[in-house]
């Protein structure tokens, strides 16, 4: 079949017609000596993307049996789907289409029309060069499976885990202790505007009814691979070294934090005898003896709270402690009456709008707080300078601190089996910081609660449940997945195996072979962003419908 | 159609283009109903967002492209719920879809007709700094790029005079006069309340002089200020349009007393200011006033630590309430107590006020005819660590719930979602 | 002085440098499996790289041979590419070499596991064609340069008289030369952990061999910023490129020769590069004229492009060129600007990242602040 190259020119109304000779363009176009061999159909139209200029576009593409297609018109921001769309309803493959913008790069930028007209000649020359050399492209279909691996039994992990697990979609809940709850397990109260404790219990009573959940308690991920819809996945119980694997199409990294040892920092020495507490380990005295006590049994006359611990090491504000401090002061207060506490703090945040009043009740409750600019412990003696620059000292008989959150080993460890990113603090890195927050780099592979960032129990569910809704719209049961088709390729006699391309690919999609000694492509999970292309110091990688044949030719012509 | 397949979503700020995305993305059908005439909602407002300095336009604009070429959503800008009825899975909403008096589907947005009309009003979504004619766009860059006739003050339409230069100026007949508000009656199975947020008239704080004192501004004009879509085009210059500030005060928690709660987002978008003004007016000096700082997330507190090492000076006060400002000369003096409770005093041209920010603008008339409950600062109340509110089927995300950034706001309208799929699924 | 060992130990230097370093890996014959160094080639005209497990043959290696006809780094890669060597190693080489070996190692094409990268304070070496037009005077001159201490010769190559690199690179172990004495040098813990297992007796005070290396380099800075200098003039600007490159005959020797080009083939030798006749016909007519083969100064320029942030001025491209283009001066001059724009030295250590493989927010910041001059410029023009 010969080849049949249809130009269109879109006049966009007086956009382009006012401030560009279409008639020379049709003229000229439609005279290249270069393409004599070619059969080029020139015509100009007054709006291509109105309803009208569709219906033209598509009636011409196929009574004139089109092998190419040249749009000339606006910015491809516009109007590059519309275009491609039109392709969709006919024969011609859409990847043999490409838009030439001759609005905002020639008409609307350029004031003497003749030189307009000229530069749009060019581009148009341009773009039926390269049209030539574009080649078809088909999208490949996978087959995906639905089910749904959720790593932690946290708050996070169990409300995920509720969210998705149904009729088509099994979940695999891993744990890796052998109780589920994560650390909220062993809060005896929640915060006021956090959700219950027993709305805690009743899930993870839901969670183990529900026969559309398997869980595996002392279980870790062994190995992972595939891509949104087939991850092949294998597990290991921790006790007994026993395997398991699985099929899954998504996964949720929902394991949890730890809490900085704040004895690892310089101005913070005590030892076990001392009656130094992290909030964390009130929390479990207090779930397993029912009252709050120094170490030997008696009740505390005096407490000293202290914020911001190892805040400025860690680089980041925990953002929960000031208000579970609160909690545990509550807790003393109720059981001590008469109780001193002093409160030193850096910071408060306060960053729900129930927080502020939350903290004004123990204003009115007596407690004295003290705003600091450092603070140093020793046993249970307390120095700290406060804002007016006043050194003091205090010896209470209970000191409760509040260590940063931390992420833990295991995001190290999961990080290197999944190949998903850690931020520089150590938690996992999002997609993008704001508008895409429980996604990562890699298509099926999502982060909720504490193993993402300093959270608390409620952000850490609705966290969970927008795990849950991203899961939900991407990976629907029976729907085939489709990837993107204008990936990269390596083409094996020019790679050296430098790996250079495996640093800069940003979504995991290179891998190395070690037999054949090159870098692959997996082309499902590959997005055709072309950084490896950009990188690759002996061109070994080619970028799908951005060859450096095709933009070579393109540039070419623009430049006759 | 099958109520179970349609969704309705009010407000197409970030929050509620996101699940209005993922909606489509899952099947269903959604309703996008924005009162303005543009979507994008506040963050388009914003020249670049914190903590990473991304062009805001940029991050949006092409999530509003995707949102207006979607066939599974319908976008009804300038548009009204009126009335809810039903329950979950299946509420009758009516709408009205007030008349924009110009063809969507003809106009190209070519901007020829504004400039004849006219009719002039102050344009409030640029807070007030600039006016726009009775045919207008909010900014440049609008999305749909397409203005809107204010039919209150329109010449012809509030029947003045047989003013027609708009329609004269357009050479795609898309003005239309005769276009009439619609009333359009649809089934929903469930409601996502996407409203945003509005910011504390600064007015009503008194000592902060916002009003009476032309050196002092609000973040939010800041912002209109600081964007290269904004009225002085990324220009920054006082009022009179020609002095240049040398010195320059960022006043936190400015109505944090008024309000009762903390707004969440204020101190970090300082950092940000710090940062582009500082770039932009060169030898500019900043001093950040403030008394606690709340930076939620691993990423946030970074960027302020290196703001205070080079580009801002912080001044703690230990009362914020008691800071005054007035004026003296051409100057701003600000009187605040400093960590000691000493009276300290400071001279600068221009002080920005990080005001609070409150439940949006027409919230109370929404809860109302949704029948859901709203909390004591006047927010939609959500069930503990859920999207959920106080009616099935109706679920909120993002500022109407109370302040948040735009990670958290997106964080629930993608929890909304997972709960509404999870909802229709059993 | 590094935290390994401020401390060499002083070997047996009697008869000669060369015998001395020969003598050292006699007695290290437990230690390795097997050595890489140069020997001159039977036609006494050459050197060639080659790698003993017999120690007969250490007697007719020379150490430190007077030129350098192939890049160590590129024999390294040889046997190493495609994984570890079976057996211990140990490559002596000269510190241009270990830098384009730790580059290549970066790059994926060396795998230094059972490598144990040797150097020594090199002296230079000749330019090789006037040693192979007379191979005996060339070894007399080296030979008079070891016995009299001479370090900043003028019979070296150009890129030898401005190295400032010369001593102590990223190896395992070196050969400090002071006075006609070889000190060894653990220059890592792998180094460190050999010298203990041969426990040689005797520790020697660096402090004066550090002294003089110091000096030397300060004299070979000078010589480099001169001679940056010069060669800034004599090619900036499009012109003077031009006219550099005008005699090239491209015959791509040197882009052969050097070691950083790696890749399996150089994309100027592709099809994509080779432009069909429209093209060529094209240009002819927009410009008038054309010289051919047409893509010489585009290669040099790509060649560039590609290598001079890992460019170490080996020199060989300068050796390997057959119209004297003084292309390792050039390369050299270029490569040191565009690592400083990424603070990076190539083949200063395995640790730093290559620039392309590494994204700090602020790289090129002068660059940030020429273009904001530039926009300021533009408004101010308006």
């Amino acid at each position: 079949m010969s080849d049949k190259i249809g130009i269109y020119v879109c006049e966009c109304g007086p956009n382009i017609s006012g401030r560009v000779d279409i008639d020379r363009i049709i003229a000229e176009i439609s005279n290249l000596e270069e393409f004599s061999d070619k059969e080029l159909i020139v015509k100009p139209h007054k709006l291509l993307c109105s309803v009208g200029g569709k219906a033209f576009l598509e009636e011409e593409i196929k009574n004139n049996e089109l092998t190419h297609l040249v749009c000339a018109a606006c910015s491809p921001r516009d109007h590059d789907t519309t275009f491609i769309n039109v392709c969709k309803k006919t024969q011609l493959n859409p990847y043999m289409y490409t838009i030439v913008n001759i609005r905002e790069q020639c008409a609307w930028i350029i004031p003497d029309k003749e030189k307009a007209t000229d530069k749009a000649i060019q581009y148009i020359r341009g773009g039926i060069d390269r049209v030539l050399y574009q080649e078809p492209l088909f999208e490949k279909q996978l087959e995906s499976n639905p089910d749904v691996l959720i790593i932690g039994g946290g708050m996070a992990g169990l409300t995920a885990a509720l969210v998705l697990a149904g009729k088509s979609r099994n979940v695999y809940l891993i744990e890796k202790t052998s109780i589920l709850g994560g650390k909220a397990a062993l809060f005896s109260e929640f915060l006021p505007h956090q959700s219950d404790i027993a709305d805690l219990k009743n899930k993870i009573k839901e969670v183990e009814n529900n026969q559309y959940i398997r869980i595996f308690r002392n279980t870790e991920l062994e190995k992972i691979v595939g891509f949104l819809g087939n991850f092949e996945i294998v597990l290991k119980q921790n006790q007994t070294g026993d395997t398991t694997d699985l099929l899954a199409g998504a996964v949720i990294l929902a394991n949890g934090y730890e809490l900085m040892d704040a004895r690892e920092l310089d101005n913070f020495k005590y030892t076990d005898a001392d009656n130094v507490f992290t909030g964390l380990e009130i929390e479990e005295m207090l779930t397993s003896q029912g009252k709050i006590t120094l170490r030997s049994g008696e009740k505390p006359r005096s407490a000293a709270l202290i914020h911001c611990v190892g805040r400025k090491e860690a680089g980041y504000c925990s953002q929960v402690c000031c208000n579970y401090l609160l909690k545990t002061a509550g807790y003393l207060l109720k059981q001590v009456p008469g109780i001193e506490i002093i409160d030193l703090h850096q910071d408060l945040c306060q960053p729900h709008t129930e927080d502020q009043a939350y903290f004004e009740s123990f204003k009115e409750k007596g407690m004295q707080f003290c705003r600091v600019q450092e603070v140093a412990l020793d046993g249970n003696k307390i120095e700290y300078v406060n804002m007016a620059g006043e050194k003091k000292e205090i010896a209470p008989d209970m000191v409760i601190i509040a260590p940063a959150m931390k992420a833990t080993a295991s995001n190290e460890a999961l990080s290197a089996l999944t190949s998903i990113d850690l931020h520089e603090t150590g938690f996992f890195q999002e997609a993008h910081i704001k508008i895409n927050p429980v996604s990562t780099k890699t298509d099926g592979i999502f982060i909720a609660g504490a193993s993402r960032g300093p959270c608390d129990i409620s952000e850490a569910m609705i966290q969970a449940q927008a795990a849950g809704g991203k899961i939900l719209t991407q990976l629907i049961p029976g729907e085939k997945i489709i990837p993107e088709v204008k990936v990269s390729e390596i083409l094996e006699a020019y790679c050296t195996g430098c790996k250079t391309c495996l640093d800069v690919c940003a979504y995991g999609a290179i891998y190395f072979d070690n037999e054949r000694g090159i870098s692959v492509v997996n082309e499902a999970i590959c997005r055709g962003c072309g950084n490896c292309v950009g990188s690759c110091p002996s061109g070994a990688l080619r970028s799908r419908h951005f060859t450096n044949l095709q933009l070579y030719q393109q540039v070419k012509e623009a430049l006759r | 159609m099958n109520p179970s397949d349609k969704i309705l979503v009010i407000g197409s700020g970030i929050a509620g283009m996101e699940a209005s995305l993922m909606l489509s993305k899952a099947g269903k059908k959604v309703y996008l109903v924005e009162r303005l005439p543009l979507i994008g909602g506040n963050v388009i407002k914003t020249g670049e967002s914190f903590p990473n300095m991304d062009c805001s336009t940029c991050l949006v604009a092409p999530i509003q492209q995707l949102i207006l070429q979607d066939k599974n959503i319908t976008v009804l800008t300038v548009s009204k719920v009126e009335k809810v009825i039903g329950k979950a899975g299946n509420f009758g909403v009516s709408l009205t879809k007030k008349a924009r008096y110009v063809n969507i589907a003809a106009c190209l947005g070519c901007g020829m007709c504004y400039p004849v009309c006219p009719v002039s009003q102050p344009n409030f979504w640029e807070q007030g700094l600039v006016e726009k004619k009775a045919i207008y766009v909010e900014c440049a860059g609008s999305l749909p790029n397409v203005p809107v006739i204010d039919p209150s003050l329109c010449l012809r339409l509030n029947g003045s005079e047989e003013c027609n230069l708009c329609a004269e100026t357009c050479i795609f007949g898309a003005i239309d006069f005769s276009e009439k508000d619609e009333l359009l009656e649809e089934n929903f199975a469930a409601i996502i309340v996407a409203t945003g947020f509005s910011t504390l008239d600064a007015r009503i704080i008194k000592n902060l002089g916002y009003g009476k004192f032309a050196g002092v501004y609000t973040a939010y004009e800041i912002e209109r200020l600081l964007a290269s879509n904004g009225p002085t085009e990324g220009v920054i210059k006082m009022r009179d349009g020609e002095r240049i500030p040398e010195k320059i005060a960022i006043i936190h928690c400015a109505g944090r007393k008024e309000v009762g709660y903390c707004s969440n987002v204020c101190c970090s978008y300082p950092s940000r200011y710090a940062h582009f003004l500082t770039e932009k007016v060169p030898g500019v000096k900043i001093f950040d006033i403030y008394g606690d700082l709340c930076f939620p997330d691993k990423a946030y507190q970074k960027l302020n630590y290196e703001t205070r090492k080079e580009k801002a000076e912080y001044l703690f006060s230990a009362d914020l309430e008691k800071l005054e400002i007035s004026e003296e000369s051409d100057k701003l003096k600000i009187k605040y107590p400093d960590a000691g409770n000493q009276h300290k005093e400071l001279l600068v041209d221009m002080a920005i006020l990080a005001v609070a920010i409150t439940p949006p603008a027409g919230l109370e008339d929404l809860t109302e005819l949704l029948e859901i409950e709203r909390d004591k600062y006047g927010f939609v109340k959500a069930e503990t660590g859920s999207v959920n509110t106080t009616r099935d089927g109706i679920y909120v995300a993002g500022c109407a719930t109370g302040p948040r950034d735009i990670q958290s706001s997106v964080l629930q309208s993608e929890a909304a979602v997972g709960q509404i799929l999870r909802f229709l699924q059993d | 002085m590094d935290k390994f060992s401020k401390k060499g130990i002083e070997l047996n230097s009697e008869s000669g440098i060369q015998e001395a370093i020969r003598r050292f890996f006699q007695d290290a014959e437990k230690i390795f499996d097997a050595v890489m160094l140069p020997m001159r080639v039977p036609a006494k005209d050459s050197y060639a790289w080659i790698m003993i497990k017999d120690r007969e043959y250490l007697k007719d290696a020379t150490p430190i041979a007077p030129i350098m006809p192939v890049n160590g780094a590129k024999a390294l890669k040889r046997f190493t590419r495609k994984g570890e060597a079976r057996l211990k190693v140990a490559a002596l080489m000269r510190p241009c070499e270990i830098r384009a070996a730790v580059e290549l190692t970066k790059l994926n094409q060396i795998n230094l596991d059972d490598v144990i990268l040797c150097s020594y304070d090199c002296p230079g070496a000749l330019p090789m064609q006037d040693y192979i037009s007379e191979p005996e005077a060339g070894e007399a001159k080296f030979q008079y340069l070891l016995d009299n201490d001479i370090w900043n010769s003028a019979e070296v190559k150009p890129v030898c008289r401005i190295c400032d690199k010369f001593s102590l690179p990223a190896s395992d172990l070196h050969f400090a030369i002071e006075q006609g004495k070889v000190i060894i040098i653990a220059n890592s813990e792998k180094g460190a952990e050999i010298l203990k297992d041969m426990n040689l007796p005797g520790a020697y005070l660096l402090e004066n061999w550090d002294r003089s290396i110091q000096q030397i380099k300060q004299k070979r800075l000078a010589a480099k910023e001169q001679n940056f200098a010069e060669t800034k003039n004599k090619i900036e600007g499009f012109e003077k490129l031009l006219e550099t490159f005008s005699v090239c005959i491209g015959c791509h020797n040197c882009q052969s020769a050097c070691p950083i080009c790696y890749c399996r083939q150089c994309y100027f030798d592709s099809v994509t590069a080779k432009p069909n006749a429209d093209v060529v016909m094209m240009k002819m007519e927009q410009r008038g004229g054309l010289t051919l083969p047409m893509d010489r100064i585009m290669f040099h320029t790509g060649r560039m492009a590609h290598m001079s942030l890992s460019c170490v001025s080996c020199g060989l491209c300068s050796d390997a060129c057959p119209v004297d283009i003084p292309v390792a001066e050039i390369f050299s001059y270029v490569g040191s600007q565009t690592q400083q724009a990424f603070e990076y030295c190539a083949g200063e250590s395995l640790g730093d990242a290559l620039p392309m493989k590494e994204y700090k927010s602020d790289e090129l910041s002068e660059l940030k602040a020429i273009l904001s001059d530039a926009t300021a410029q533009e408004v101010a023009d308006e």
